[in-house]
C-alpha cells in the first residue's frame, strides 16, 4: 500500500496545474488582500483582527481545491483505463481507493501549512504556537467533508466533466461560502445561502480557533454532517459504478 | 495437487438489460495451453474474459482460475490480463508504473528481461503521456507479465498495433506458451489464432460453436457441406478423401469436407446415383468464420 501511496502522490506533485491552484494562489491571495485591507486598520490590533479570517479563509480555499483537486483526479484514473488495469492486479480494489483518500488528505496540508507560513512570516500575524497547532489540525480534520465530496464527485462523473467540476466548485465554494469576500460584506440573501455551503462552516471551523477559541457546536455538526452526506453519496456511486467499470 | 483446470467457466450466462452476450458457455482450458477465442466483435469474447477475471458479476454460472474465485486468483498473482479497456496512469514514466506493478507480486519477473521479453526495453524512462499506441500495449503486455503469471488473459491486445509489431508479440506469445504460462487470447484474425493457439474456439452469439485444433477450424472455412440422400450403410464415408465428418438424420447424408472435389469424385465413383446432392459453401459457423479471417487481409 506505501508503494501506491507514494506512487499517487508522486502524480500530484508533477502536476504544476495542481500546485499553483492549491498552493502558490491562495498564498498569494493571502499577502494580496491583507496588504490591501491592512492598510485600512487604524491600529494593530485592527490589522490582527482583519488578517486573521482572512488567512484562515485562504488556508479553507486551498485546503478545499487540494482535497477535491486530489480526488476528483480518480475521474481520470477511470477514464484512462488505469483503475481496470490495476484490478486485474494483486492490488484490492480497497487499497486503491484507501489510497485515494490518504492522498486527498495528506495532499491538504502543504495548502494549510504554506498559507500559515506566509500569514506569519509576510503578513505578521500573531498566534500562540498552540493556536498555530491547533489551526492547522482543526482545519487538516475538516478537510476529510472534500476528500468525500470528491470522491464522490471523481467517481460518478466522466473525466470532461470532472476536470471542469475541480475549477467550478473550488470557485462556487470558496465565493459563495465567504472565502474570498467575507460573508459579513455580503447581502441578505446570499449570507443566507452561504450558511448552507459547507465552505462556509469549515472555514467558521478555523475562524473559531484562529480567535483563540474552540470550534463551535454548529460549525462541528456541520462539518461533520457534510463529511456524512458526502461520505454516503461516495459510497453509493461507488457501488453503482466500481472503480473499475469502464468509463460512460 | 495443482489443479489441472487452470480456468473453469461452467454455464456462464451474462446479460445486459436485454442483451444476451453469453449463453450458457461452457469452457475448460487446461495448464498450458495456448487458446483463441475467435469471434466478429459483439460476439461476447470480451464479455467471456471479462467474466472470467471477475471484472464484473455474470448473470449466471461459476467461473473457476487456477482452482479459486477470480478475485482470489488475481489477489494471489496467479493471473496477468491485458484487457480492452485497460490504461496507463498520467504523470508517470513507464519504469515507474512497470516497477509498481512488479512490486505487487511475491516473484517478479525481472525488469531487464521483462522489459526485453515485452520489447520496452528503450521506453523505460518515457513519460506514459508520450507513448504511440502500439508502445502503450507493448507496455500493458509487460504489466500483464510482471508477475511472471502461469495464466495469462489477453483481450484482443494487439490492435493497436501495426503488422510489424504485431508479428513481434505473437512471437513472444509463442516464447511464453513454450516456457510453460497458459495463454488465453481473444481475437477476430483467424490468422492470429491458426499462428499461436494450438487450440481454437470460435465464438459467435455468446455460444461456442467450434472448438478445435487451429488446423481443423481452418479445415472448417476452406470446407464444404455436400449433402444427399443415401439408405443403409454409410460406414465407409468418413474414410472418403477429404471428409473431416459425416452426420445423417434418416436417410439425409451431410459430409464436411475439405476437398469437396476429390470427396465428390470418390462419391460419384461409388455410387450410380446420389438423390437430392447439394454443395454448400458453407453452415453459419463457416460463413462466420470466413467473414472474420477476409476482415485481416
Amino acid at each position: 500500500m506505501s508503494g501506491l501511496l507514494l506512487f499517487q502522490l508522486r502524480r500530484v506533485g508533477r502536476n504544476r496545474q495542481y500546485l499553483f491552484f492549491t498552493v502558490l494562489l491562495p498564498a498569494l491571495f493571502t499577502v494580496f488582500f491583507t496588504k490591501i485591507f491592512g492598510n485600512l486598520a487604524a491600529d494593530p490590533a485592527e490589522y490582527q483582527a482583519n488578517a486573521r479570517p482572512y488567512m484562515v479563509s485562504m488556508m479553507a480555499y486551498g485546503a478545499l481545491g487540494a482535497a477535491l483537486g486530489a480526488t476528483i483526479r480518480l475521474a481520470f484514473d477511470r477514464a484512462s483505463g488505469w483503475l481496470r488495469q490495476l484490478r486485474v492486479t494483486p492490488v484490492p480494489t480497497g487499497t486503491a481507493f484507501t489510497v485515494d483518500v490518504l492522498v486527498g488528505a495528506l495532499l491538504v496540508l502543504p495548502s494549510l501549512v504554506v498559507v500559515a507560513l506566509v500569514g506569519r512570516f509576510v503578513n505578521g500575524i500573531e498566534l500562540r504556537p498552540a493556536t498555530w497547532a491547533a489551526l492547522i489540525a482543526v482545519l487538516w480534520a475538516g478537510s476529510v467533508a472534500f476528500v468525500a465530496l470528491g470522491l464522490a464527485i471523481g467517481l460518478a462523473l466522466d473525466s470532461q466533466a470532472a476536470g471542469a467540476a475541480i475549477g467550478i466548485l473550488g470557485t462556487v465554494l470558496a465565493a459563495l461560502g465567504g472565502l474570498w469576500v467575507s460573508v459579513e460584506w455580503f447581502p441578505s440573501g446570499m449570507a443566507a445561502l452561504a450558511r448552507v455551503m459547507p465552505s462556509y462552516w469549515y472555514a467558521e471551523l478555523g475562524r473559531d480557533v484562529a480567535a483563540g477559541g474552540t470550534p463551535s457546536g454548529g460549525a462541528v455538526l456541520a462539518v461533520a454532517g457534510f463529511t456524512a452526506l458526502f461520505s454516503v453519496a461516495a459510497v453509493a456511486v461507488a457501488r453503482r459504478r466500481p472503480l473499475h467499470a469502464v468509463a460512460g | 495437487m495443482p489443479p489441472t483446470s487452470v480456468l473453469d467457466i461452467e454455464e456462464l450466462t451474462v446479460r445486459y438489460g436485454e442483451t444476451l452476450a453469453v449463453d450458457r458457455l461452457d469452457l475448460r482450458i487446461a495448464a498450458g495451453e495456448t487458446v483463441a477465442l475467435l469471434g466478429a466483435n459483439g460476439a461476447g469474447k470480451s464479455s467471456v474474459l471479462n467474466a472470467a477475471l471477475g471484472l464484473f458479476r455474470p448473470t449466471a454460472g461459476r467461473v473457476r482460475l487456477l482452482g479459486r474465485g477470480p478475485l482470489e486468483a488475481i489477489r494471489a498473482g496467479g493471473v496477468g490480463a491485458m484487457l480492452q479497456h485497460g490504461g496507463l496512469p498520467s504523470e508517470t514514466r513507464v519504469g515507474e508504473v512497470l516497477e509498481l506493478v512488479r512490486r505487487q507480486y511475491d516473484t517478479p519477473w525481472p525488469v531487464g528481461d521483462l522489459s526485453v521479453t515485452a520489447g520496452i526495453d528503450g521506453l523505460l524512462t518515457r513519460k506514459v503521456d508520450a507513448l504511440s499506441g502500439g508502445q502503450r500495449q507493448r507496455v500493458l503486455l509487460a504489466l500483464a507479465l510482471a508477475g511472471a503469471p502461469p495464466l495469462l488473459v489477453l483481450d484482443e491486445p494487439t490492435s493497436a498495433m501495426d503488422v510489424a509489431a504485431r508479428q513481434a508479440f505473437w512471437t513472444t506469445m509463442r516464447a511464453l506458451a513454450g516456457r510453460g504460462h497458459t495463454v488465453v487470447f481473444a481475437t477476430h484474425h483467424l490468422d492470429e489464432a491458426d499462428a499461436v493457439a494450438d487450440r481454437v474456439v470460435v465464438v459467435a452469439g455468446g455460444r461456442i460453436v467450434a472448438d478445435g485444433s487451429a488446423t481443423a477450424v481452418k479445415a472448417a472455412v476452406a470446407g464444404r457441406t455436400i449433402r444427399f440422400t443415401a439408405p443403409g450403410e454409410r460406414g465407409e464415408l468418413a474414410g472418403l478423401p477429404g471428409v473431416t465428418s459425416v452426420s445423417a438424420a434418416g436417410e439425409l447424408v451431410e459430409l464436411a469436407t475439405s476437398d469437396a472435389e476429390a470427396t465428390l469424385r470418390a462419391l460419384l465413383a461409388r455410387h450410380d446415383r446420389l438423390p437430392d446432392l447439394e454443395v454448400r459453401g458453407a453452415t453459419l459457423e463457416q460463413a462466420f468464420l470466413r467473414l472474420t479471417a477476409g476482415g485481416t487481409r
